[in-house]
């Protein structure tokens, strides 16, 4: 692998690291979504660190080249993350609905009395 | 036993019409002896429609925050719901529909005929009613939609002015569409085997205030229609105990 991939991607890894932490600590994700993210920024640090093993990999699989292999893993994962979201997404804008809803028949259920 | 009906008027930014549409109805209502009881669902408008209501003692639900017609209908049929009503009516207010057709509309629905009754425009003679050609193309593209759907032809899709019975009260309160609610909730019942009919009525065209529909929106709102419709045919439907 290529010495600027490797450094490309430990600084990635380090970054997303850094950031996930920074969010947690600010409170604004609940634990079990970082987990996802520090698996990631994992999965890319072992990357960069152990390259022989994922060239070992991408030849099996059949990529050209070891990027084509991750930019493609992270399309994927990327992906089924964005479709995860839109399934919460729409899980909350539900809720906030009946919110709505509930609170507005109460408030006026109480100006009436 | 007299059935218990309820008008829903969803508003948002009426305040030059809604006033006008509760007196119209409470006259209908002198003059013939009925009992139409009225709930305006107030969509959080930046207006005086809340002001307006309340001073002048108009039911009216006030949403805290602002849903779009879907869930500001929705929450009429769940306070008809609550209240125990036998029929409920669509009603727009911004002076388009008129009063006067109620009866036509409920009348399927009190002799047991129909359980949802839409108030079509495309159904009679009486067609006065001023829309555009792209308009009434769009429509029968998704009246089209519908038939592949459901086997069953309607011919006004997006009327709002509709009645339906208790029933389908319960229904609507449990689940309504947020988006496009006029076509879906068509295409639902109809897969929910309830019994659909059509009755002419006349719409007067706006009095005031602009529609909620803007042209620019047109196509994707026929996609997304015609894309939910498909999304009906595969889904499975029940009717809810």
């Amino acid at each position: 692998m290529p010495l600027n991939l490797i450094i490309a991607l430990i600084t990635f890894s380090v970054v997303l690291f850094i950031i996930t932490t920074i969010i947690l600590k600010k409170g604004r994700m609940p634990e079990k979504y970082s987990l996802l993210w520090y698996f990631i920024s994992l999965v890319i640090f072992m990357v960069a660190v152990f390259p022989n093993t994922f060239a070992f990999i991408t030849e099996k699989a059949g990529f050209q080249t070891m990027s084509n292999m991750i930019i493609g893993i992270v399309l994927v994962l990327l992906t089924f993350l964005t479709m995860a979201l839109t399934i919460i997404v729409s899980g909350q804008k539900k809720k906030t609905t009946l919110l709505i809803q509930e609170i507005s028949l109460l408030k006026s259920e109480i100006k009436k009395k | 036993m007299k059935n218990k009906v309820l008008l829903i008027i969803p508003a948002y930014n009426e305040e030059a019409n809604i006033l006008n549409t509760y007196n119209n109805i409470m006259k209908y209502n002198k003059n013939n002896k009925e009992k139409l009881d009225v709930i305006v669902i107030n969509d959080c408008s930046t207006d005086r429609t809340s002001e307006i209501c309340h001073n002048n003692n108009i039911p009216v639900i006030d949403l805290i925050h602002n849903l779009g017609i879907g869930g500001a209908v929705q929450t009429g049929y769940k306070y008809a719901y609550k209240n125990g009503y036998d029929i409920a009516v669509q009603f727009d207010g911004d002076g388009q529909h008129n009063v006067n057709y109620v009866k036509n509309i409920i009348e399927p629905i009190k002799s047991k005929e129909a359980d949802f009754v839409i108030g079509s425009r495309f159904v009679s003679d009486i067609d006065t009613f001023k829309t555009s050609f792209a308009r009434r193309i769009g429509i029968r593209i998704i009246s089209f939609f519908l038939k592949i759907t459901t086997g069953y032809k309607i011919y006004d899709v997006t009327s709002g002015f509709r009645a339906c019975s208790k029933e389908i009260i319960k229904d609507f309160s449990i689940s309504y569409p947020p988006e496009y609610p006029e076509p879906v909730t068509n295409a639902e019942l109809l897969r929910k085997k309830f019994v659909i009919k059509e009755v002419p009525v006349e719409m007067q065209e706006r009095t005031a205030g602009v529609s909620s529909i803007g042209s620019w929106k047109n196509i994707y709102y026929m996609v997304n229609v015609c894309l939910s419709l498909l999304v009906i045919r595969i889904r499975r439907y029940k009717r809810c105990p």
